[in-house]
């Protein structure tokens, strides 16, 4: 309210609340603004810059090793790509990897994550085995993997493989018993994640729904198919989408174990554009693939959650 | 009446480790009786109807449905049906599937499960609410469709765990008359636990009253009420609880604060009692004990009164047209038949 003496100095008196407010809130919003600002351009420098790069890269012929024929040529490297039956190929192996880890993950984490909800001992040291293997660099387990279990007559898996009367096997010599190799070693390696995801949502689950069921004649099957995987649903499709967004940009084991051997057995997606343009030196057709690696990517992440929200 | 739901107990005994939950239960349930369970907070009234639910096994003893020991029987293999105190409906079921869902585990014909379950929903009046998910009920609706999905399937036995305990005063009182008349429609077996005594007493053809792992009485509400067998359950059934009183008995009367009062015991010979009297058995007259008046506590049809004999703490229920002035001196006195003598040793009714 204005004094009323009718002076220029009660001008400011008039400006309203609201305006007082709304300046309040600009001067809050550009505070919070430059509070953002560091972080938000490391991000951009870090992950969009280089993904624009990589695209910008996509449309250019870089051949290190005949850079005179180095230029822009538009959308020809995915032209090529389309072609590439060796696109293909690794493209069909990432889905044959993807979908078999996902799958085994997921089964066997939900089953060992059942297996030790019946557990009335020893639950806290079974966790703690179990989550071993996730705090290893994907890396080293290749390698240890390469060395101490699959390697011919000395590997752990050999052995067995020997004593059950099998025959020592080239492991990752051959083209299939390869395959199976990198993927039961991811699977090894990423299950306690589903197991640990599986086994937190499992616990949350209430007792008495369960007596309910008993009670209502419900068998131990028909309370699994019907209580437990309704509910465990939505942890179920979050593991699914974390782990295949993972599984499609697997790269550190496979390299290490197999370096995508023997030939092209397994070569994924991400190793082939690797191998493009580190190895063949091709840059700008590797970034191509890179790109088509990232559209796949988000293309079935996008269905996954469209599922995930379905229902 | 259906004549199934014959329910005995033989000697039941559960251990919790070295802690003895039940201690050895004796009890009868007659086909077609609504049954309660009352008793404090773990006095093991609950864990009595989970033994007769086959959710949990008893330590020994021996569980009888309709003469057939089911002891070792697993919950899905007795024909009950319950109706949890957390109501347990599944959450991602509607409410419809949730009816359905013993009937589909019992392999019923799909074209009789909806009929059916239109029929249980109808009798709890939830039929509207049938494309509804549970999250999407009032505690009530839940609680009615709890008992839809038991009624359902037509059990020989109805087992309810506290179901009205979740539900606020208002609502307690309509659902518990309607879970009367639907049990009486019903013709079925319901055995209730609960720990409010009201319940207990309005809802129950006949109660048992656990204390401490123990059945402390068996019998009508009324009986439980006017001859209370120990001190534990004269002073748990009844609000305001019975005042029990240390006193002499000599001569067949009970000396309260130096005076007199006349029992219907006048064969026991003198010796140390504790007197039961209910607060609504005491009566103001000209004569009897002299008790002055500490507070007055007006219900609206009756009050309460807190009264102080030579030191001696009494309530007494009265009707509202007599209520004395608080700190006014008044003579209180009661019934022969009214007075409860109980040993002060072994605590049992004398």
């Amino acid at each position: 309210m204005s004094t009323g003496s009718g002076t220029s100095m009660d001008a400011p008196a008039f400006i309203s609340s609201m305006d007082a407010g709304r300046v309040l809130a600009r001067r809050e919003r550009r505070f919070a603004s430059a509070l953002l600002a560091p972080a938000f351009a490391a991000l951009l420098a870090t992950t969009t810059f280089p993904l624009l790069y990589l695209i910008w890269t996509s449309t250019f012929r870089i051949d290190l090793a005949m850079p005179f024929t180095n230029g822009f040529i538009g959308i020809d490297n995915y032209r090529d790509l389309l072609a590439d039956s060796r696109f293909w190929s690794s493209l069909s192996v990432s889905m044959i990897y993807t979908i078999s880890t996902v799958v085994l993950q997921v089964a066997i984490g939900l089953g060992l994550a059942l297996f030790v909800m019946g557990m009335k001992k020893g639950q806290g040291l079974f966790r703690l085995i179990a989550i071993l293997p996730v705090v290893l660099s994907p890396a080293v387990v290749g390698m240890v993997w390469r060395t101490f279990m699959l390697q011919p007559e000395f590997g752990i898996v050999d052995f067995l493989s020997i004593n059950a009367g099998l025959g020592s096997q080239n492991w990752l010599g051959d083209p299939t018993l390869a395959m199976i190799s990198v993927i039961v070693i991811h699977t090894w390696q990423w299950t306690p994640f589903a197991f640990m995801v599986l086994l937190a949502s499992l616990a949350a689950l209430p007792d008495d729904i369960y007596e309910a069921a008993r009670i209502d004649r419900a068998s131990a099957w028909q309370r699994f198919r019907r209580i437990t995987l309704p509910l465990l649903r939505p942890a179920i499709v979050m593991v699914v989408i974390m782990r295949t967004m993972v599984a499609l940009t697997a790269f550190a084991a496979i390299f290490t174990v197999t370096g995508g051997g023997p030939g092209t057995a397994t070569e994924i997606l991400n190793l082939y554009a690797y191998r493009k343009s580190f190895t063949e030196l091709s840059i700008g057709y590797g970034s191509a693939l890179a790109v088509a690696l990232l559209v796949v990517t988000i293309i079935i992440s996008a269905a996954l959650f469209a599922v995930r929200r379905a229902k | 009446m259906n004549g199934r739901g014959h329910v005995r107990f033989e000697q039941i005994v559960k251990m919790h480790g070295n802690f003895k939950a039940l201690k050895g239960v004796d009890f009868d349930i007659r086909p077609a009786e609504f049954f309660a369970l009352l008793g404090p907070s773990g006095s093991g009234k609950s864990t009595t109807l989970r033994i007769l639910a086959g959710l949990d096994a008893p330590t020994s003893g021996r569980v009888m449905i309709d003469g057939k020991d089911v002891t070792s029987a697993d919950a899905r293999d007795r024909d009950v049906a319950m109706v949890f105190q957390s109501y347990a409906l599944y959450p991602h079921m509607t409410v419809f599937e949730n009816i359905a869902f013993p009937l589909e585990m019992a392999k019923m014909a799909k074209a009789d499960i909806a009929p059916a379950v239109q029929d249980a929903a109808r009798k709890v009046k939830i039929e509207h609410l049938l494309e509804r998910k549970p999250g999407q009920l009032s505690g009530g609706q839940q609680q009615r469709c709890a008992l839809a999905r038991a009624i359902v399937r037509r059990a020989s036995l109805f087992l309810l765990d506290e179901p009205l305990s979740n539900l606020d005063a208002k609502l307690r009182l309509e659902t518990r008359a309607e879970l009367k008349k639907l049990q009486r429609s019903l013709g079925v077996t319901a055995v209730y636990v609960t720990h409010d005594q009201e319940e207990a007493m309005t809802l129950a053809d006949r109660m048992a009253v656990f204390m401490a792992g123990e059945i402390e009485q068996i019998g009508t509400p009324a009986e439980v009420f006017t001859r209370p067998n120990s001190l534990d359950v004269a002073a748990f059934i009844g609000s305001p609880p019975m005042n029990l009183i240390p006193a002499r008995l000599a001569g067949g009367n009970v000396i309260i604060a130096g005076q007199p009062l006349a029992t219907t015991r006048a064969d026991l010979s003198d010796r140390n009692v504790t007197v039961g009297i209910r607060p609504s058995a005491l009566r103001i007259g000209p004569t009897g004990l002299p008790a002055k008046v500490d507070l007055v506590e007006d219900l609206g049809d009756s009050a309460v009164l807190d009264l102080d004999c030579a030191g001696t703490r009494v309530r007494a229920r009265i009707n509202h047209d007599d209520i004395p002035p608080e700190n006014s001196s008044v003579f209180v006195t009661a019934r022969p038949q009214d007075i409860h003598l109980f040993d002060p040793d072994t605590r049992k009714r004398i």
